[in-house]
């Protein structure tokens, strides 16, 4: 057995008018001697301990301290002490131990029961514990009643009241019922203990329903089951109804970032390379130009060069002598994702006109870029769009956007053919022998099936090919919006030689049959103005000049001739210009 | 909307008793009291809150700086106010006649006041003070102001003779609520709690008392 001491369980005063302390006696002294247990009390003035006055009035192993022991705001020290040891200690005030009595004389009324007959209301009363004076307003209490039907496990509470009467609505009459009361005193937290247990039972009282049926609880549960699928169900139809009105109403589309011909998955992954190359496809893009049959048409160079695609170096394409092939869009053509969506089928702008204005000012940007950078303005964005594709790791890539950064948004005009805006921007380059000793500048020769740019200084010998290509028979309408490339790198070819230049038509021009557009320009412009301007350096730059030569693998000598800037007149719809146009920006 | 509001002002001013709500008194109006027992209702209403707010300030005090401190062992709780004989139990607050009792009860809250103001100030810097404590503290102080106020309107209206203004135990302990050693500090600050807390309870039970006795006759 574990040992015990003797201890002062508790010291409590019921009305604040007496006190009583309590103790447990421990297993600790021997059976055979008696117990000789004392209570000594002090009050917080005096000196010596007083023993208990009264051993019995309050039980067995207690101490009761009548009216004229207690002083209620006085404080106390009691001890519990045998003839040498102390065993325990308590020290408090007795305004700090009241414990009411319970209340007596519960009982109940009838209020009134529902029509039904199934609920009833009662009232409850009760008196206050008879030792506590409340009259006289010395202790005031407050109550707190409970209750339960019977067979029940868990009490409900009411809020602690003054009041000793208590209204109960709403109880079962078919139920019986459990009412308990205690009380405490008021800002005391400590209840005394409960009343006995009241018990209601209406049917002592007549008005008992045996016979009335279980109320129906509203089926919350039902209710809410039921209206779930009743949504999901009005929800679904919705969703798969085909009525787009009704849907719109209802789940209004979420509209998502989508530039026509970009595919998002594209943005997403970052490679801005094709999403610029796909912005510059995107107005003038028409999905029939990026057959390989309509290259056919407008490019009538024999210049499938398969032997491209087998080409190691991007770079060595870029500077071998290979040849224009394809648009620079076409050059999107690629594998790459982003650049495909947009030669997507799907693409719903395909009308000119509204790709006309886009390349208007696509044009002016690329104008006034050209004029500012000095660049070959025709090249670098042909560069661009189609190096893009495949020579992200070159260095005349990097060389090139480098360069012009910003030309990679003005890819509108180059859609549809290389020549239209080249022939509509004419970059002057001042000196054709800086383009030597850097990579800058570097005709796009040939845009492989593949998609590949390929880059070739080297030209000169394609022109001339081509040019030795009769055209002299060709009517050259020069009021057509559109003039057949293959058209006029015949007369280009046949025209070349008539100009005088003394640069690269004669030399030599790419085997395959390529053309810049500048060179395009210039032998439009020469066969429209029939009237070749001699190429000066050292003219200042005007917004458009007509590329002279195509110098591989020097670069262009451009057309020095001041150009008055075309603006808005000129047309460039859809990357061809008419040769009126041409000839109004040309001299 | 003129006519309305005419209305509405000369029904107030006519039926002050239908207000459920604090009588109104115009200004000016020499018959208008407010009754004594409107008077005992506030003052008890407002001791009771006294003395809710100081048993809970002194327990989240003891919760938090007085555990294992031992405070309740040294504590000899001496208050200030003990020097005043006021009524310990309830025979001795029956018997004592009212006036007196009433003059105790004002001598008891002046004596607060000015602890009351010190242990607003004080307590804010205790180290980590809890928000609690701090605005219990002032509202202590604050409704202690207004009860002493309360209690000498009723002074005036009960008292036959003159107001008593002596009785009255001035307080000394301010620097033990300043002591630079943090132990000391706090059983001073325990003490001062203890103290209120006591007093509340005391001056909430003499004004019921003296309310049952004078407005009820002795049947509460």
């Amino acid at each position: 057995d574990i040992l015990q001491w003797p201890q002062i369980s508790k010291c409590r005063s019921p009305e604040m008018e007496t006190f009583s302390c309590f103790w447990t006696a421990g297993n600790f002294y021997n059976l055979t001697v008696p117990r000789i247990l004392q209570l000594l009390y002090k009050k917080s003035n005096e000196e010596d301990w007083k023993e208990c006055p009264d051993y019995i009035t309050s039980g067995q192993n207690s101490c009761y301290f009548n009216a004229s022991y207690t002083s209620v705001w006085t404080p106390y020290c009691v001890q519990l002490a045998s003839k040498n040891e102390v065993y325990d200690k308590k020290c408090f005030s007795v305004d700090e131990i009241v414990l009411p009595d319970p209340p007596v004389h519960l009982n109940w009324t009838l209020l009134n029961t529902s029509q039904t007959g199934i609920h009833g209301d009662i009232q409850v009363r009760w008196d206050p514990p008879p030792t506590a004076d409340v009259r006289k307003g010395w202790i005031t209490l407050e109550y707190e009643l409970q209750y339960k039907e019977v067979n029940e496990t868990k009490w409900k509470e009411l809020k602690p009241r003054l009041s000793t009467m208590v209204p109960l609505y709403s109880l079962k009459t078919a139920r019986d019922y459990e009412i308990r009361i205690r009380s405490r005193q008021r800002t005391s937290e400590k209840f005394g203990e409960f009343s006995e247990i009241l018990y209601v039972s209406f049917s002592q009282i007549g008005i008992g329903c045996d016979h009335c049926t279980e109320e129906v609880e509203f089926p919350w549960f039902l209710v809410v089951v039921f209206g779930v699928c009743g949504l999901a169900v009005t929800v679904i139809s919705i969703m798969l109804s085909k009525q787009p009105r009704l849907k719109m109403l209802i789940f209004p589309p979420v509209p998502v970032p989508k530039i026509k011909g970009i595919d998002p998955d594209l943005l997403k992954k970052g490679k801005l390379d094709e999403v610029n190359s796909i912005l510059a496809c995107h107005d003038n893009y028409k999905t029939q130009l990026y057959s390989d049959d309509l290259w056919v048409e407008f490019i009538e160079l024999d210049i499938e060069d398969p032997e491209e695609k087998n080409r190691a170096s991007d770079t060595d394409r870029l500077l071998s002598e290979d040849h224009l092939k394809s648009h620079s869009c076409l050059g999107t053509k690629d594998d790459d994702s982003g650049r495909a969506s947009c030669c997507e089928p799907d693409i719903p702008e395909t009308d000119f006109s509204a790709s006309d204005t886009c390349d208007a000012t696509s044009d002016g940007d690329q104008f006034k870029k050209a004029t500012e950078k000095e660049d070959l303005l025709c090249l670098e964005r042909q560069d661009n769009g189609e190096s893009l594709p495949n020579l992200a790791s070159t260095d005349l890539q990097h060389q090139h956007r480098n360069t012009q950064s910003e030309n990679s948004n003005v890819w509108a005009p180059f859609e549809d053919s290389t020549e239209s805006p080249c022939l509509s921007v004419h970059t002057q380059i001042s000196n054709q022998n800086s383009l030597t000793s850097t990579d800058f500048y570097a005709q796009v020769s040939d845009i492989t099936p593949a998609g590949r740019v390929v880059l070739s200084p080297g030209q000169k010998s394609k022109l001339g090919r081509a040019q030795r290509e009769g055209c002299t028979e060709q009517n050259f309408t020069m009021d057509n919006t559109y003039f057949c490339e293959a058209d006029v790198k015949k007369c280009i070819a046949v025209t070349s030689h008539e100009e005088n230049e003394p640069h690269v038509q004669e030399e030599g021009y790419n085997e395959d049959g390529y053309f810049t557009t500048e060179s395009l320009t210039t032998t439009v412009a020469n066969l429209g103005a029939s009237a070749a301007a001699p190429p000066s350096s050292e003219m200042p730059v005007a917004d458009y000049t007509s590329i002279h030569i195509v110098q591989s693998p020097q670069g262009l000598v451009l057309n020095a001739t001041a150009l008055p800037v075309p603006d808005k007149e000129f047309n460039v719809s859809c990357g061809y210009v008419s040769t009126d146009q041409l000839n109004k920006i040309m001299p | 909307g003129l006519l309305l509001v005419a209305l509405l002002v000369s029904h107030m001013l006519l039926t002050k008793e239908g207000v459920t709500s604090l009588p109104i008194c115009p200004n000016g109006s020499v018959n208008c009291q407010l009754s004594l027992e409107e008077l005992f209702d506030r003052a008890v209403k407002l001791s009771h809150y006294i003395h809710f707010l100081s048993s809970e300030m002194f327990n989240e005090f003891d919760e938090r700086y007085a555990q294992g401190r031992g405070f309740i062992a040294k504590a000899v709780n001496s208050c200030h106010t003990a020097s005043l004989t006021t009524p310990e139990d309830k025979e001795q607050a029956q018997q004592i006649h009212h006036e007196d009792l009433l003059n105790l009860i004002l001598g008891v809250l002046r004596s607060w006041n000015d602890p009351l103001i010190h242990l607003a100030s004080e307590v804010q810097r205790i180290k980590e003070a809890p928000e609690t404590i701090l605005w219990k503290a002032v509202e202590i102080e604050e409704q202690n102001k207004r009860l002493l106020e309360g209690m000498e309107k009723i002074v005036g209206r009960v008292h036959s003779g003159e107001v008593e203004n002596d009785i009255y135990t001035p307080w000394d302990g301010l620097p033990s609520l300043q002591l630079a050693d943090e132990d000391s500090r706090l059983f001073a600050f325990y003490n001062l709690l203890h103290c209120l807390r006591r007093d509340s309870h005391k001056i909430d039970n003499y004004l019921k008392v003296l309310k049952c006795r004078l407005i009820h006759d002795n049947n509460c």
